[in-house]
């Protein structure tokens, strides 16, 4: 990085968090810090919301994944509006009727103490451990991509918004994400210019569509059928992505404490609606746009030497192994491959506004053609990464925009776009702070205390609980980088593993009156999040073939279904007891 | 600071409206984005 970067770098990161500290000023009581006295108006919570949900990894990532897999990781979000609804008509009603810090308060007026705590320390286990991930996982990218120090990344990852999260609580994080939003959204708008501008004379933004979509990358909308078969294991299609993804946004918007808790710092029930309805209305498009990014990288790769792998760590690893001759000559057929489908794409570009069909499908042919053998040859590249000798990270996909960045942008937006990384991991990290310190402090200190304590003392327990969670969390971080892969991995799956069992308490709760049971609920719970983790290992030994989306909905129906049977259980119980 | 949690929403009557164009925006993005996929693929 030059040294306008640097000064860019800086000055955004000291700007955002002289921002968060001048709008710290809050009443010194629980209210003022977590849910910043119930005074935000909906545009706020809108931003915060989404600030929330988007970390470093999706602006990283997302592009990656269009530029591997192409745009239809989109559908995903199709169940994210359609769950907005349902929380706004069903789950805000009853938090602000009770006034609720936390979601799982609700649960104790609902069953009993022990769901709360239940719901509470899954929910504490899951984001504590997912925060870790989430400072480590943009840092290792910036730390291989720039040979930055690995712990000093983290430390300034997951650090540096701690100093506005401990002065202003909840009202520091909308406010610091309102402005972090803007710069990344500015800033991702910018790099999508530059790379329509970098594109070769005659190839125009059409054009550049033209090609992705037919090497398939515009492939937005796709049904998940093959042969008149559904495929379960398919991740992104459009069931998986309304049914599985509606399921997926409702337990994370409605009971993960880290969206709650921005929603409930809205001044009426009106305003907490609103924000989430408006993201309803933002998210999917906004996904698109990102995703698009990485489509039109595609084409743009096409016309640049892409590199035959875009994590450069992994590449070395296999350099100085036993791999090295065959990686020398992949390295030059990939080239020579390169060089063809950059003279084939121009000739296409050429052609696009000429009335020879003929020609340019079999141009276009020629260009599939080629593209199946780069990619056997990033294949092949992988498998040796993967293999014994090297046991790498195989996936390259949050390198490929940042690659980008780095090898053809001015300087000064480099700055700019790693500053967007380190920005979208302060709004979540510094949600997820404030969520796990309000769920310390409300459903466990609070609640097990002895003593009442003044607001002040509360407060200060809040700022101290905020410190606590800020510092497990990075060193989370610094132990993934020693765990590797593996702890990355299994904490990317705990949300799927915990999310459908703590929405379904939640739906029992609202939906299921009869059922009143708190034992009945909380077995129901346990044996449910037992079938969860039967389901997962078979799956993940290739027993059942089943996408991990489902694993939300088949976590919701096991609550209800094992509470319906225990309830029935124990009433036959208590009768006969009582006869 | 909690006001009056019934008031109306704001641009229409009801609550049901916001939800109801929510779901035809969402079914309008759909169809403009098989379009797309159509057009492009």
């Amino acid at each position: 990085m030059s040294i306008l970067d640097w000064l860019v770098l800086a000055v955004i990161l000291t700007l955002v968090i002289a921002y968060g500290v001048y709008k710290s000023r809050i009443t010194h009581n629980l209210e003022g810090f977590f849910l910043s006295n119930r005074s935000m108006p909906w545009g706020l919570v809108l931003l915060s919301i989404m600030g929330t949900q988007a970390s470093a990894i999706t602006f990283l990532s997302a592009p990656g994944q269009a530029y591997t897999d192409g745009m239809r990781f989109v559908q995903y979000y199709f169940g994210l509006p359609l769950a907005m609804i349902v929380i706004c008509i069903f789950f805000v009603p009853v938090f602000r009727k009770l006034k609720v810090y936390t979601a799982y308060e609700f649960l104790e007026v609902r069953f009993d103490n022990k769901t709360r705590a239940l719901t509470s320390f899954l929910f504490l286990l899951q984001r504590g451990l997912s925060t870790g991930v989430s400072i480590f996982a943009p840092s290792i990218i910036l730390s291989s991509l720039l040979g930055w120090n690995i712990y000093y990344t983290n430390l300034f990852m997951g650090g540096l918004l701690i100093i506005y999260t401990l002065s202003g609580g909840a009202k520091a994080v909308a406010y610091t994400q309102q402005l972090q939003l803007f710069i990344i959204l500015s800033a991702m708008f910018v790099a999508a210019v530059i790379v329509v501008q970098k594109l070769p004379g005659r190839v125009s933004f059409t054009d550049a569509l033209y090609i992705s979509g037919k090497l398939g990358k515009l492939n937005v909308i796709t049904t998940g059928f093959e042969n008149g078969k559904f495929i379960w294991k398919d991740q992104y299609n459009l069931i998986s992505g309304l049914i599985g993804g509606f399921f997926l946004a409702l337990s994370y918007f409605g009971t993960d404490q880290s969206q709650v808790g921005r929603y409930l710092t809205a001044r009426s029930l009106t305003q907490s609606r609103m924000g989430l309805l408006m993201n309803g209305f933002v998210k999917v498009p906004m996904q698109f746009g990102i995703l698009l990014i990485g489509a039109l990288l595609f084409t743009f790769y096409i016309f640049y030497d892409a590199p035959i792998f875009f994590n450069q760590v992994q590449l070395k690893k296999l350099q100085q192994s036993s791999y090295r001759d065959s990686l020398q000559i992949a390295r030059q057929h990939y080239q020579a491959i390169q060089n063809e489908k950059k003279a084939v794409a121009a000739g296409i570009s050429a052609l696009l506004h000429t009335k020879a069909d003929a020609k340019k499908n079999e141009a276009i042919d020629k260009l599939k053609y080629l593209q199946l053998q780069s990619d056997s040859l990033r294949k092949k590249v992988k498998d040796w990464i993967r293999s014994s000798e090297i046991r790498g990270d195989d996936n390259d996909t949050n390198y490929i925009f940042l690659r980008f960045v780095l090898d053809h942008l001015p300087e000064g937006l480099v700055g700019l776009l790693i500053a967007v990384i380190f920005l979208a991991s302060w709004g979540s990290i510094a949600a997820a702070i404030n969520s796990l310190a309000s769920s310390s402090v409300v459903d466990f200190h609070k609640r097990y205390a002895s003593q009442k304590k003044s607001d002040e003392k509360e407060f200060r327990l809040s700022r101290l609980y905020t410190l606590g969670w800020g510092v497990f969390c990075i060193i989370v971080a610094m132990f993934a980088y020693n765990a590797g892969n593996s702890l990355i991995e299994a904490v990317n799956v705990l949300g799927s593993l915990f999310y459908g069992v703590i929405l379904g308490v939640f739906v029992v709760a609202l939906f299921f009156r009869r059922i009143q049971n708190g034992h009945a609920v909380f077995w129901g719970a346990l044996v449910a999040e037992l079938l969860v983790l039967v389901i997962f290992f078979l799956s993940r030994q290739e027993k059942i073939q089943l996408g991990f989306l489902w694993l939300n909905p088949i976590g919701v129906a096991g609550v209800i279904l094992f509470s319906s049977l225990f309830q029935a259980a124990f009433k036959k119980t208590n009768r006969q007891y009582v006869a | 600071m909690l006001r009056n949690e019934n008031e109306k929403p704001p641009l229409f009557k009801s609550w049901t409206a916001w939800y109801v164009l929510l779901v035809i925006f969402l079914m309008l993005l759909m169809v403009l984005f098989y379009l797309f996929t159509k057009k492009f693929s």
